[in-house]
C-alpha cells in the first residue's frame, strides 16, 4: 500500500483554461492509494512547494505526483522539494498536462479527460516507485573549448583567468575565426584585428591554456565530469618545437594553394601561415598544394630551414584528454551560393560574397586592402543584395541577423574607399542592437541608395559587356528596376558549419532544420545542451553579432565553471541493473551497449553492469530475453503499469 | 457518439518527448487521443510492451524516437528500428492491422511534425475503427 | 546418400576414437529408447558407452541444445544433421559455446522420419537442408544434386490469405495452446532459464492457458527467435495439440533474411540480427 499525494497546478490560467483542476484533483482523490489530492494556482511558487512538503509530513505521504508542466521543466525543482520533506526523489512522478495537454488543445472536455487518463497512469507507476541513491563521482576539473574563433578564445580565457585548465582545439592551424577575416567591425569601425589579436596572443601566452591548433576532435567517451576526448593533432610536417618562425622556407617554396584565408581569392605558397598574425605563427604544409607531395620531388623548404624543422614524415597523431566539461564553439559558413544561379555567383567574376568584400577591405588581404575586382579594376557602381538564401523559404528560413549591418558597413567602407555608386537591395533593414539604428542613420546620409526589394536577378549588360545588370522590384516605388553596376556583393545566408554532423555526433548533440545547434531550452537554458556537461557559444547555435558571441562565451564558460569547480557531482540514478537469479547468459546486453557498460562474469555464467559507465537508456533491459535487466526508473513493471493506468480512461 | 481511439505513445525523452513539448510550447492543437508514455531512449520499448498495449486496449500505439544519427546514446535507435520493425512484422502476420503501430523520428525541434503525425495517425486510427483482436475481456484476468 | 546404418557406424567409430584420445570427453548423439522407433539423447562418456550409439532415421530431434549441459567438459563432440549445425552456429555467435570446443561430426541426411506418424517429415516444415552448414568430420557422403525447395516456399498460402482469415487462423491455433512449453523444451535457441513468461516480476501475462497469455507468450517468443530460429520445426514436432509454429518462425525467418540480408545459423562471423545495426538499414522496413 502507497501513500500517495497528488498535486494539480493550475500554472495560473495555461492549465486552468483547458484542463478542470479542481475536477482533476477530486479525481485523483478517488482513485486507489491516493491520500491527498490538491489543486493550486502555481505548484512551482514557494508557498506550491510549501504545501506539498507540509503534507508529505502530515500526510505521511511515501510518493508524490505534481500533475503540472513537462518534467524537462520541473521535474528537478519538485524532487528538491521532496527531497528536503525527507522523501527520496526518484519517489516523484509528474504528470505533463501543460505541454501535453492545456496548451495543445482548446476544448475542456477533452482536455479533462486526457489529463485524467494520464494520472491514473501516473498513479499507477508511482506505486511501483523504488528509492534510489544518486552516485557521486569526481570532476575532472579541466575543460576543453572546440572552436578557435572569437567565441572559443573568449571562453578559454574566461576559463583560464579562473586558474582552469583549458584545452583550445583549432582544426585550422590558426585560431582567429572570421573575425580575423574581418577589416572593420560594426557599429563602431574598429579595426577588427586590433581588437582580436591582443586575445589571440593571450591564448598562446595564457599558462593555463593548451593551444591545439591543426586538431579536430575524433571521439570523445565517459561524461559529464569525466570526459575522455581524443584529438587527432593533423600531420603538419613541420616540427613547431623546432620551427622559429623565420619564415624563409615560405619564401622559397614553389607550391601554390588556393588561400582559404582569403577566401580563395588569391593563390597562397604550400608551406604557409595563413595570414601575418596567425596564432601560433608556425607554418603548416598543405599537402594537396605541395611539389614534393605531389610530384615526389623539391623539398626547397627542408633545405632552407636551418632548424631542421621540417619532417616529411610526420603523421597524424592522436591525443587523449580528460576533461570535466566541454565548450562546442565550431562557429558558420557561408552558405554556398552557386546553386542560386539567378545570382550567378562563380559565373560572373563581378559577383562577390561577404567574406570574400570583407577580404578586399583588409590591408592583409588579396589587394593590401584597395577595392579592386578580379580584372583589376576599381568598381565604378557596386549593388549589395541582402538575404541571399536566407529568409527564403525556398532555401534557408532563418534570418543570419548581422547582414543587414554589415552591409551598411561594406556600404560606408565602399564610399571611403572608392568613388562607387552604392546600392543597397533590402527587404528591411533590421539594426536591433546597440548603436545600430544609429549606424544605420549616418549611413543614409553618406549617399547610398537603398531600394527597398530583394535582387531577383543578376546578368550580363547587352549594352556593356564587362558590366552586370541587377534587377530588383522597388517594393516602395512599385517600380521594377534595373540596375548597371560592376560589382554585386551577395550577402548570403549564415549556415552552420559543413561538418556539423560530425560534431553533432560526437558531442551527442541535437540539431536544429537547419543544422544549428540545440539549446536544453531557447530561452532558459541557451548554452547547455541536452548533453549533460556540453555546452554551446557563437554562431554554431544561431547566427549572431560579435557582441552576443563573446556574452555567449563568458556564459558558457561560466556554466562550465559551475561544473569543473566541484570536485564532486552527483549523477542520475537511473542506471541498470542485473538480477542474477535471471540471467540467462545469453551476452545480448554486452553486444548491445554503447558505452561496454555490460560485461560477462565468465565465474558466474551472469552478466554484471559496470554502473559508471551505464547511461541508463535501457537497451540492454529491452534486448534482455530472460527480463533479468532492471532499468531503473523505467523497469519492465513501472512501465507495464503506467500503460495499464493510461489505458483504463 | 464517434468512436475515440485510445492512442499509447512512447517517447523517448531527448527527441520526441522534447518535440512534443515543444508542440505545446508553440500551441499547435492536435487531437487528444494520445496518452505518452516517456522512457529514454526508443531502444528500451520491449516488444513485449507493444503486444501489451494492444491488450490493454490501445487501438494504436505510436512510437517515437531520435532521427538515426541522432540517437542521445549513439546507436539505440538504430536497434530499435530493426526490433520495432519485427514486432510489426509479427503483428502483421498474426492478422493485426499492422497500420495500428507506427514508429516515427520525430527530433526535438520538430513540434509541428510531432502534432502532424498525432493527427494523421489518429484520424487512422478513427477509420480502422476500434481494435477488438488483442484486447483482453475485461471479464477475464487482467493480470 | 550414405545409408543411416553406415553413419551409424562411422559415428561410433569417430566417437570411440574421440573418446580414445581423452582430449574430448564427451559425444553427444543418440542411443535406443524404449523401441528403435524412439531414440534418445545419449552423452557418451567412455569407449564402452559408445556401442550403445544409435542413429537411424528417427533420430530427428536437436542435438544442439544439449552442449549447454556440459559445462565443465573441455570439449564436447556432437553429432549434427543440417538443422542441428545451424542451431551450433548460432549458439557459438551468441557466445554459448566456442567453436573450438566443438568436434562438430557432420551428418548429412536428406529425410527423417517422425515417429508419430512414421512419416517422412515434410520438407516444407523444416529449413529443407541435407548437409550441416558446419562440421569438423563428415560421416557419411555430401548430398548433392537432390532438389531443394525455398524454406518459405509453405507460407504462400498463409500469405495471401487476408488479415481476417490470417487472425482467425492464428487465434484458433494460438488458443488451443495447453502451454506445456514443449515448444520451447524442444527449442535449441530458447535456453532462458528463466523464459520471460515464467517471470513474476514483471508478469508478462497469466500463466492459465488462457487467449491472452497464450497470445503474449507466443508472439513474444517469436521475437525472441527472429533472427536466431533455425527453422528445424522442432517445436511443431513437439507440440502435442499440432500447433503449426514452424510457420509463424518461417515468416519472421523470411522477413529478417529479406531487410537484414541474412539466415540465422549460416555462417560463424554473423552477429544476430536482431543485436546488430546496420546504419544504412531502410526506414521502410518500418512501414
Amino acid at each position: 500500500m502507497s501513500r500517495i499525494g497528488v498535486f494539480v497546478c493550475h500554472c495560473g490560467h495555461n492549465i486552468s483554461q483547458t484542463v478542470r483542476v479542481s475536477e482533476l484533483a477530486h479525481f485523483a482523490a478517488g482513485l486507489p492509494d491516493v491520500v491527498v489530492a490538491k489543486d493550486y494556482r502555481f505548484m512551482c511558487s514557494t508557498p506550491g512547494q510549501d504545501m506539498i512538503a507540509n503534507d508529505i509530513r502530515e500526510h505521511r505521504l511515501d510518493r508524490v505526483i505534481v500533475t503540472a508542466c513537462s518534467p524537462l521543466m520541473h521535474e528537478h525543482t519538485f524532487r528538491k522539494v521532496i527531497e528536503k520533506a525527507g522523501l527520496n526523489q526518484y519517489l516523484l512522478t509528474i504528470v505533463n498536462i501543460r505541454e501535453q495537454v492545456s496548451w495543445v488543445t482548446d476544448d475542456i472536455e477533452e482536455g479533462t479527460a486526457k489529463a485524467k487518463a494520464l494520472l491514473n497512469g501516473a498513479v499507477y507507476r508511482a506505486r511501483l516507485l523504488a528509492p534510489l541513491s544518486s552516485r557521486v563521482i569526481d570532476v575532472n576539473s579541466d575543460v576543453m573549448v572546440v572552436g578557435g574563433g572569437i567565441a572559443g578564445i573568449q571562453a578559454a580565457l574566461e576559463l583560464a583567468n579562473t586558474g582552469k585548465k583549458v584545452y583550445l582545439v583549432e582544426k585550422n592551424s590558426t585560431i582567429g575565426g572570421h573575425m580575423a577575416q574581418f577589416d572593420k567591425t560594426f557599429p563602431t569601425l574598429d579595426c577588427s584585428a586590433c581588437i582580436l589579436t591582443p586575445k589571440m596572443d593571450a591564448v598562446l601566452q595564457h599558462p593555463n591554456i593548451t593551444l591545439l591548433t591543426y586538431c579536430e576532435v575524433s571521439e570523445v567517451k565517459g561524461y559529464v565530469g569525466n570526459f575522455d576526448i581524443t584529438v587527432r593533432q593533423k600531420a603538419r610536417y613541420v616540427n613547431h618545437d623546432k620551427c622559429n618562425a623565420c619564415l624563409a622556407c615560405t619564401e622559397k617554396c614553389p607550391g601554390k594553394g588556393i588561400s582559404g584565408w582569403d577566401e580563395g581569392l588569391i593563390k597562397r605558397k604550400a608551406i604557409h601561415i595563413p595570414f601575418p598574425q596567425a596564432v601560433p605563427q608556425r607554418p603548416v604544409i598543405d599537402r594537396d598544394s605541395c611539389t614534393y607531395f605531389l610530384k615526389g620531388k623539391c623539398r626547397l623548404c627542408e633545405k632552407v630551414c636551418e632548424q631542421k624543422a621540417i619532417d616529411f614524415e610526420q603523421h597524424d597523431s592522436f591525443l587523449n584528454f580528460k576533461v570535466g566539461a566541454v565548450i562546442v564553439a565550431t562557429g558558420y559558413d557561408l552558405m554556398d551560393t552557386r546553386p542560386l544561379i539567378q545570382y550567378g555567383y562563380g559565373k560572373y567574376p563581378g559577383v562577390y560574397h561577404a567574406l570574400e568584400v570583407e577580404r578586399l577591405f583588409n590591408s592583409a588581404g588579396p589587394t593590401s586592402g584597395k577595392v579592386t575586382m578580379r580584372d583589376g579594376k576599381e568598381p565604378q557602381a557596386i549593388a549589395i543584395l541582402h538575404c541571399v538564401g536566407s529568409r527564403d523559404k525556398n532555401n534557408y528560413e532563418h534570418c543570419s541577423r548581422v547582414c543587414c549591418m554589415y552591409s551598411l558597413k561594406f556600404a560606408h567602407l565602399f564610399r571611403e574607399k572608392t568613388s562607387a555608386d552604392v546600392y543597397q537591395l533590402y527587404i528591411d533593414i533590421r539594426a536591433a542592437g546597440k548603436g545600430y539604428e544609429e549606424f544605420y542613420n549616418r549611413i543614409i546620409e553618406e549617399d547610398v541608395k537603398f531600394i527597398r526589394g530583394k535582387g531577383t536577378r543578376v546578368a550580363p549588360s547587352a549594352d556593356e559587356p564587362q558590366r552586370l545588370i541587377v534587377e530588383a522590384e522597388d517594393t516602395i516605388t512599385g517600380k521594377f528596376v534595373r540596375l548597371p553596376v560592376d560589382m554585386v556583393v551577395l550577402s548570403p545566408a549564415m549556415v552552420p558549419r559543413s561538418d556539423y554532423k560530425e560534431i553533432a555526433r560526437l558531442f551527442n548533440l541535437s540539431t536544429d532544420k537547419n543544422g544549428f545547434f540545440m539549446e536544453r531550452h531557447p530561452k532558459l537554458a541557451p548554452l547547455a545542451t541536452m548533453s549533460e556537461g556540453i555546452f554551446i557559444a557563437g554562431v554554431c547555435q544561431s547566427p549572431k553579432d560579435i557582441p552576443d558571441t563573446v556574452a555567449q562565451a563568458n556564459g558558457a564558460a561560466a556554466e562550465a565553471l559551475t561544473i569543473v569547480s566541484r570536485q564532486k557531482m552527483e549523477l542520475e540514478a537511473t542506471t541498470a541493473m542485473v538480477n542474477p537469479a535471471s540471467c540467462c547468459g545469453c551476452q545480448n546486453c554486452v553486444r548491445v551497449c554503447p558505452y561496454g557498460a555490460p560485461f560477462f562474469n565468465e565465474q558466474k555464467g551472469v552478466s554484471e553492469i559496470n554502473e559508471a559507465l551505464c547511461k541508463g537508456c535501457g537497451l540492454c533491459a529491452s534486448v534482455c530475453p530472460s527480463s533479468a535487466i532492471i532499468a531503473r526508473h523505467f523497469t519492465n513493471e513501472q512501465v507495464l503499469a503506467e500503460m495499464e493506468g493510461l489505458m483504463e480512461f | 457518439m464517434s468512436f475515440e481511439p485510445k492512442i499509447l505513445g512512447i517517447a523517448c525523452n531527448w527527441c520526441t518527448y522534447t518535440g512534443a513539448d515543444l508542440a505545446g510550447t508553440t500551441r499547435l492543437h492536435y487531437p487528444q487521443n494520445l496518452r505518452v508514455v516517456r522512457v529514454m531512449c526508443s531502444s528500451r520499448i520491449n516488444p513485449s510492451f507493444i503486444f501489451r498495449a494492444f491488450q490493454l486496449g490501445a487501438d494504436g500505439v505510436l512510437v517515437g524516437g531520435c532521427h538515426p544519427g541522432d540517437c542521445h546514446y549513439n546507436t539505440g535507435n538504430l536497434y530499435a528500428r530493426r526490433r520495432l520493425a519485427v514486432t510489426k512484422k509479427i503483428l502483421e502476420f498474426a492478422g493485426l492491422e499492422p497500420e495500428r503501430f507506427r514508429v516515427e523520428w520525430i527530433s526535438a525541434s520538430e513540434g509541428n511534425k510531432f502534432a502532424q503525425v498525432v493527427t494523421e495517425f489518429t484520424a487512422q486510427i478513427k477509420e480502422l475503427g476500434p481494435q477488438q483482436k488483442l484486447k483482453i475481456d475485461e471479464l477475464l484476468e487482467k493480470i | 546418400m550414405t545409408d543411416f546404418k553406415q553413419i551409424e557406424n562411422n559415428l561410433k567409430k569417430e566417437a570411440k576414437k574421440l573418446l580414445e584420445s581423452a582430449e574430448v570427453p564427451v559425444v553427444l548423439a543418440y542411443t535406443r529408447g524404449y523401441d528403435e522407433k524412439h531414440p534418445m539423447p545419449f552423452a557418451a562418456k567412455s569407449v564402452a558407452d559408445v556401442e550403445k550409439i544409435v542413429f537411424n532415421e528417427y533420430c530427428n530431434f536437436n542435438m544442439a541444445r544439449y552442449i549447454m549441459r556440459f559445462p565443465d567438459a573441455a570439449k564436447i563432440a556432437i553429432a549434427a544433421k543440417a538443422a542441428d549445425s545451424r542451431a551450433l552456429v548460432v549458439l557459438i555467435q551468441e557466445e554459448k559455446v566456442r567453436r573450438e570446443d566443438l568436434v562438430i561430426l557432420g551428418i548429412p541426411a536428406s529425410g527423417m522420419k517422425d515417429p508419430k506418424t512414421d512419416q517422412l517429415i515434410d520438407s516444407r516444415t523444416t529449413g529443407g537442408l541435407y548437409n550441416p552448414v558446419e562440421y569438423d568430420i563428415l560421416l557419411g557422403e555430401e548430398i548433392r544434386g537432390q532438389k531443394t525447395v525455398s524454406p518459405y516456399a509453405v507460407l504462400a498460402d498463409y500469405e495471401a490469405m487476408d488479415k481476417e482469415a490470417r487472425w482467425a487462423f492464428w487465434k484458433g491455433q494460438l488458443d488451443k495452446c495447453i502451454r506445456c512449453y514443449a515448444c520451447r523444451k524442444a527449442c535449441p535457441m530458447c535456453y532462458c532459464d528463466p523464459c520471460f513468461i515464467d517471470q513474476n516480476k514483471p508478469r508478462w501475462a497469466d500463466k492459465a492457458p488462457q487467449s491472452p497469455g497464450n497470445m503474449m507468450y507466443h508472439l513474444t517468443r517469436f521475437h525472441h527467435l527472429a533472427g536466431r530460429c533455425i527453422d528445424c520445426g522442432e517445436c511443431s514436432r513437439a507440440c502435442p495439440v499440432g500447433i503449426p509454429l514452424y510457420l509463424f518462425h518461417k515468416k519472421v525467418a523470411k522477413e529478417c533474411e529479406e531487410m537484414f540480408g541474412q539466415a540465422a545459423g549460416m555462417k560463424l562471423e554473423d552477429k544476430p540480427v536482431l543485436v546488430d545495426f546496420r546504419v544504412e538499414d531502410s526506414d521502410q522496413i518500418l512501414k
